[in-house]
């Protein structure tokens, strides 16, 4: 509880709270970084599910700079959005329900990475990828869907 | 304007402005349709400008579906949010821009759809011309133009 009082009297909250083009900004950006890794994300699980079977999966998996791109985008306007509301959001319980999906989402993806590294070339180049992926696909698909909602929900509690 | 007010004071719209779960869900399928949408398109556009140029072109109307279906979901969720406050959203500037991005975004993309995917049988639809690389990339700012005014809405008059 002092750590985030005093995250919101640090320079960079005062900035945030004063200036009145600076939120608005950042939350702008939010959404820009939102698209560019769960519309980036979609894409890659809808085609482990067999959806866009013409676009080959390796060129797919290609995509995986936009998520991490996107992803940072939002850590960085994230963090400063949380800075200049710290006490509030630090209590809000969507925002650590947002914050759980996100750590499940970050521990199934790292399972896909290693299911890739290790038999990826058995069913990278498959038409049909292996029950278990899809699996972790959709999961992938529905913990990013948790993030999304329970992010815009910290707003109304 | 007595349109706007009377969509205002429907049954429905009240029901949007004043259950507390409706605005935050409408507001979430809001966002995962933006991004089904600049997904399918951000890939389709940025395709077409020679990104991946291993995926085959005429693969990526496969994700045609998912654009509409993000589309989709963005029409009937926005005028549901729109009725909540009619004559705020129809008077906001910020707005009319955002609308007027998507009409012009939806010409763009019916003449850019014609000419990449209308092709002769057996065709690979070659390289883009000049020109439909002009429209590709018109399409990339309207849509994120587009999403770019929407969540501006909010902090402009």
């Amino acid at each position: 509880m002092e750590f985030l009082a005093w995250l919101e009297s640090t320079p960079i909250a005062g900035a945030i709270t004063t200036s009145v083009w600076m939120y608005a900004t950042f939350e702008t950006i939010h959404y820009i970084g939102l698209a560019m890794l769960v519309g980036s994300i979609m894409l890659i699980d809808l085609r482990l599910l067999g959806f866009a079977r013409s676009l080959p999966l390796p060129s797919m998996l290609g995509l995986l700079p936009w998520v991490w791109v996107g992803f940072l985008i939002n850590v960085v306007t994230g963090s400063l959005m949380f800075i200049y509301n710290a006490t509030s959001f630090g209590m809000n319980r969507m925002f650590w329900l947002k914050m759980t999906f996100m750590a499940l989402a970050g521990i199934n993806a790292l399972v896909f990475t290693v299911a890739v590294a290790r038999t990826g070339e058995r069913w990278l180049t498959a038409a049909e990828t292996p029950a278990a992926i899809k699996v972790v696909a959709t999961l992938s698909l529905a913990l990013w869907l948790g993030v999304m909602t329970a992010g815009r929900w910290m707003a109304y509690v | 304007m007595d349109f706007l007010a009377w969509l205002q004071s429907t049954a429905f719209a009240t029901a949007v402005a004043e259950t507390i779960w409706a605005y935050p869900l409408l507001e979430t399928l809001h966002a995962l349709g933006m991004a089904m949408l600049l997904g399918a398109l951000g890939l389709t556009n940025l395709r077409i400008l020679g990104y991946k140029p291993e995926l085959p072109l005429l693969g990526t109307q496969d994700l045609l579906p998912l654009a509409w279906l993000g589309f989709t979901i963005n029409a009937a969720s926005g005028l549901a949010l729109f009725t909540s406050d009619a004559i705020y959203f129809f008077s906001s500037y910020t707005f009319r821009i955002k609308i007027a991005l998507i009409a012009l975004a939806g010409v763009n993309a019916v003449i850019l759809a014609h000419k990449v995917f209308r092709v002769p049988a057996g065709s690979d639809g070659g390289s883009p011309t000049a020109g439909v690389k002009w429209l590709a990339g018109l399409s990339l700012v309207f849509w994120v133009g587009a999403a770019i005014a929407g969540r501006l809405i909010a902090y402009t008059p």
